[in-house]
């Protein structure tokens, strides 16, 4: 026997309440099946899809003609002091990845229903490894904005170090969408059904095709606090179209909105999570 | 000391049909609401899996869950991995718990084979850099090396359980969960899983295993315990134990309704020894006599009794037919009822558990007027061999016949 066997005791009882700090304790203990979970979704993608990883550069840009040519040319938007082309294509990349995780992970406990009645492993790996999954389609998506910037006539400078923040900065949002509604779905399949349609209501209440600065400055904070995605959103666009820094004001209005968020759903999870295996 | 153990546990699965509609979960919070007013019990619909089940398991024990299907025995396993949690009482274990409770579950038809053992290792608890260093132990294990970069779904059944239980078996966890896997795989395969954990428990892992396959149980464990309906009914030495459940399958046997569609039924069946005294327990190599009571529905024209002794597997040890001898019942008309005795002067069988099986034919050998079924169980106990150690070489072939044989060396 070995010592491991001693140094900890596992007990599984039926008491109810929810200690997060032990379930975030389990969680960085077996964060190298999170990324097992993540790397497996990853591969599966694109397995026997002829265009292979040429799907995330096609995501992209096949709605970007859309916008330019409808929110651009018809209705008018302006690009908020860049062309519409750069303009549009910097928000509508890492808003395709909030998309792709909400859908990816909400789904990820269902898809995966089989494995979780035959074998233990933190209920919450497979939903955020499958959310965080996307990244490197966020990225693919990020070199092909930087790669067109000649023909949208997008501007960047220095301030391209702090995309990696905001990658994690709309990730936490995602994820506090992710978790409640993946565990949700466990028991109700209807939340599969319903999330394309809260998608795509999240995308218009969301400055994606509009920027935020349409909205006066007193409300812009509003939506930021309400919409967590905004202020991560107007950042990507800030660093990948018109090469400023973001506004960390609205940044940080979105970051402590969305971490508030995030352990709420966290939190619904757990609660959630015992059954999963009973009624998946 | 302990590395399992089960305080007081209970399981009840909740029926949730009503959850497939918003109207049906109306109706539930109403009756939810009217039973907390009216302060009573709300009654619901489900299954009470477990029932108040306790048990400790010594470390470094090989133990066994048995029972009959339904008996709770895998939600035991699955409330001691963590798949699921006790609605009462609670479960601890000391140490890193894994389980197979389904070779091949978690292998991923769309990834190849070295993905597969990567990832499916990961989520099972291995860790990355382990996994790199077992990586041709578990390939060479399940017998895929020349397949392992192609995807899984081109891989055979035999093959992706192999993968499977491969990779399970090697986290090498301080508590090892097993539910009939052993089941799966060719005889060779089933072999090498066996050794595989023998290996385990010897190597100082504590091991749980389920399995309907009596002699596997008999030579893998210690102890174990019969489950009923989610209750504990008897723990202790695995012979005992087995013992008990041999009964409580034959006391369910013998409350199972009749098949009034065959002709002929059993009315009672035992086994004798020499000297004509019922018994349940025999030497190899002694003399035993099968006594069978029949009762016929109509006049039957001379049937023909087939008797088997089986180990538990499928195909018969030894298989004896009147058939095949061409004997006839003496008298020209039969009673309606008759007794049948087989005398079998020699038992040549190695200690295990064995059933009797049954079957009736008419005189051609055509028509079955009984089937195959299960009408006795006995245990054969001792040494075959007066001067043997009783030693058996680890190849996990578990022939049963034993002859009378001798060794002569010639140099």
């Amino acid at each position: 026997m070995t010592d491991s066997a001693v140094e900890y005791e596992i007990v599984h009882q039926s008491a109810r309440r929810v200690s997060l700090r032990a379930s975030l304790h389990e969680l960085a203990a077996s964060r190298e099946c999170l990324w097992s979970f993540g790397e497996r979704y990853l591969r599966l993608r694109y397995k026997q899809a002829a265009l292979g990883v040429g799907w995330a550069i096609l995501k992209p840009l096949a709605l970007f003609v859309p916008f330019l040519v409808f929110f651009g040319g018809a209705a008018g938007i302006s690009g908020g002091g860049t062309t519409y082309a750069a303009f549009s294509l910097s928000a509508l990349v890492p808003w395709q990845y909030v998309a792709a995780a909400v859908e990816l992970g909400s789904n990820a406990l269902v898809v995966d229903g089989n494995l979780m009645r035959k074998i233990y492993f933190p209920r919450e790996a497979p939903v955020i490894g499958g959310a965080l999954s996307n990244l490197p389609d966020l990225a693919i998506g990020v070199v092909i904005v930087l790669v067109v910037a000649p023909l949208t006539g997008a501007q960047f400078g220095p301030s391209l170090v702090f995309l990696p923040l905001l990658a994690v900065l709309i990730s936490l949002p995602a994820l506090a969408v992710i978790l409640p509604l993946s565990a949700l779905a466990v028991y109700y399949r209807d939340v599969k059904y319903g999330i394309p349609l809260f998608i795509q209501l999240w995308l218009f209440l969301s400055p994606v095709a509009y920027p935020i600065t349409a909205l006066p400055p007193r409300l812009r904070w509003v939506m930021a606090l309400l919409n967590p995605v905004s202020g991560p959103l107007e950042g990507f666009r800030r660093v990948l179209a018109l090469g400023t820094m973001p506004d960390w004001g609205l940044l940080g209005i979105s970051a402590a909105s969305a971490s508030v968020g995030l352990v709420f759903g966290y939190w619904a999870f757990k609660r959630l999570e015992r059954a999963f295996a009973d009624v998946v | 000391m302990w590395a399992v153990r089960f305080e007081g546990v209970s399981k009840f699965y909740r029926e949730r049909s009503w959850f497939s509609s918003l109207g049906g979960e109306f109706t539930n919070l109403r009756r939810h609401i009217g039973a907390r007013i009216r302060r009573t019990e709300l009654e619901q619909p489900g299954t009470l899996a477990l029932d108040d089940v306790s048990f400790e398991v010594a470390p470094g024990d090989s133990f066994a869950l048995l029972g009959p299907n339904g008996s709770g025995k895998t939600t035991a396993l699955r409330v001691l991995t963590g798949i699921t949690f006790p609605s009462e009482g609670r479960v601890r274990a000391r140490g890193r718990v894994g389980a197979l409770m389904e070779a091949g579950a978690a292998v991923h038809q769309e990834l190849t084979g070295r993905e597969n053992v990567y990832l499916y290792g990961s989520i099972l608890g291995l860790k990355r850099r382990s996994l790199k260093e077992r990586f041709d132990e578990i390939v060479d294990f399940a017998e895929v090396e020349e397949v392992i970069d192609k995807q899984v779904k081109y891989y055979s059944t035999g093959m992706q359980l192999r993968l499977g239980f491969s990779i399970a078996s090697h986290l090498e966890p301080d508590i090892f969960a097993v539910d009939e896997s052993l089941a799966v795989g060719d005889g060779n395969f089933q072999e090498k899983c066996i050794t595989r954990m023998r290996k385990l428990i010897t190597g100082g892992t504590t091991v749980l295993f389920v399995s309907h396959y009596l002699p596997a149980v008999d030579a893998l464990c210690n102890h174990a315990l019969l489950l009923n309906r989610g209750r504990c009914i008897t723990q202790g030495d695995v012979e005992e134990v087995v013992q008990s459940y041999v009964e409580l399958l034959e006391h369910r046997r013998a409350a199972r309704t009749i098949d009034d569609s065959m002709p002929i039924r059993v009315l009672s069946a035992c086994c004798r020894d020499q000297d004509g005294v019922e018994r349940r327990r025999f030497a190899p190599h002694e003399a035993m006599q099968i006594c069978l009571e029949f009762e016929v529905a109509y006049p039957i024209d001379d049937p023909k009794v087939v008797i088997g002794l089986s180990d538990g597997r499928a195909v018969n040890v030894i298989e004896c037919s009147m058939l095949e001898d061409n004997e006839h019942v003496c008298s020209p008309r039969l009673p309606q009822r008759w007794e049948c005795r087989l005398t079998i002067d020699e038992l040549p069988l190695k200690p295990r558990l064995y059933h009797v099986m049954c079957t009736v034919h008419d005189a051609t050998g055509q028509a079955r007027l009984f089937g195959w079924e299960n009408v006795a169980t006995f245990t054969v106990e001792g040494r075959t061999s007066p001067e043997g150690l009783g030693l058996v070489a680890q190849t996990g072939a578990d022939v049963a016949v034993d002859v009378r044989h001798r060794w002569e060396f010639l140099t």
